[in-house]
């Protein structure tokens, strides 16, 4: 406190805080009343108003942050969620794949099972079919075989009265049909 | 059922005999030329081939039946041939007889066999014939070897048939 009152002190030319001249600590009061009854006047509504906005835009902004922030909890709880959701997601795909792929190897099986059943039945008919057809083929050969040789037979054996004799036979039958 | 141009040539062939007067002898010459057409590929291939002159052709018909048939077959045929119709000969043949036996009140019978009827035979086949259909028949005889034995007579669209090859045949089928 002494300190600041030398200080003062220092200032003034006489040595003292007060100047020697009555008139111009007047002055100076006056004119010092004079400037801070303006600044009331003119300049204090701007500077509360001032004041006033700038607490209002901190105001704003805070209340801004605050709902980027709770926006941002937001979307974090739902990715979290999400997270979860697609991890289930992907365990039931997978778990479905599997019960997928039992099936398929179950039905594989079996129609594989079905399929060599029908391929061996098929083969058994088919080796029936054909020992039929070679018997059918092999008769109609011994068939044809004996046949040529009978008609070769008959017609080395029919000699100018053999022929004769089937003409007459033939025009005696026509004539008895009558 | 023989087509048109064939009736139409049979027509023509079977007028002109009758002008001439030898009907008979035109169709037993129409008839077995027919048959030598018909056993004969390189002869009915040289008849039909397209790129001999048609005068060309009927030099060949009048060459080879030269003294061997009558002035009127040989122009008859001579004529068939140069119209491009020598596959048709045997059918032309056929319906002339045909219709030459109508004429005549008859039916035509052709008749084949492995061996040729004696004169005896045909006749006794004819009386038969004619016994069974209630008509005059005119026998044809052709012989053909694959008939081996026995007869096959067709009247129209009948066919009687004694033949040694069907009886093998049904026995193949038999079988």
């Amino acid at each position: 406190m002494n300190a600041n009152l030398l200080l003062l002190a220092s200032e003034g030319i006489n040595g003292k805080w007060l100047p020697a001249d009555k008139l111009e600590v007047i002055w100076g009061t006056a004119a010092f009343l004079v400037v801070a009854v303006l600044l009331v006047k003119f300049a204090r509504k701007p500077v509360v108003e001032g004041l006033a906005k700038r607490s209002a835009n901190i105001a704003a902004t805070l209340g801004a942050a605050e709902e980027s922030r709770v926006a941002a909890e937001s979307e974090r709880d739902r990715i979290k969620a999400a997270l979860a959701d697609s991890d289930a997601e992907a365990a039931r795909i997978v778990e479905g794949a599997r019960s997928t792929a039992d099936q398929l190897a179950i039905d594989v099986a079996a129609r594989a099972q079905v399929e060599a059943a029908s391929v061996r039945e098929r083969a058994v008919a088919d080796q029936a079919t054909t020992q039929a057809q070679a018997s059918a083929d092999l008769s109609a050969e011994l068939s044809r075989l004996a046949l040529g040789a009978a008609e070769r037979v008959v017609e080395t054996s029919l000699d100018d009265a053999a022929q004769q004799r089937l003409i007459d036979s033939y025009i005696s039958q026509v004539g008895s049909q009558n | 059922m023989s087509d048109p141009k064939t009736s139409a040539y049979a027509a023509a062939a079977l007028e002109v005999a009758r002008a001439e007067g030898n009907l008979d002898e035109v169709g037993d010459e129409l008839f077995r030329l027919g048959r030598v057409v018909d056993a004969s590929d390189e002869l009915r291939t040289t008849l039909t081939d397209p790129h001999l002159p048609a005068s060309r052709r009927q030099q060949i018909v009048e060459d080879l039946l030269d003294g061997k048939a009558s002035a009127t077959t040989i122009g008859v045929v001579s004529m068939i041939v140069g119209a491009g119709r020598a596959t048709d000969l045997s059918a032309i043949a056929g319906e002339y007889l045909n219709r030459s036996a109508r004429n005549a009140g008859q039916a035509l019978a052709e008749v084949r066999s492995a061996v040729a009827l004696t004169d005896e035979q045909m006749a006794r086949l004819a009386e038969a014939l004619t016994a069974r259909v209630g008509q005059e028949i005119t026998i044809k005889n052709v012989v053909d070897p694959s008939v081996v034995g026995g007869i096959v007579t067709q009247i129209g669209d009948s066919v009687i048939d004694g033949s040694v090859r069907t009886r093998l045949n049904q026995l193949r089928d038999a079988f």
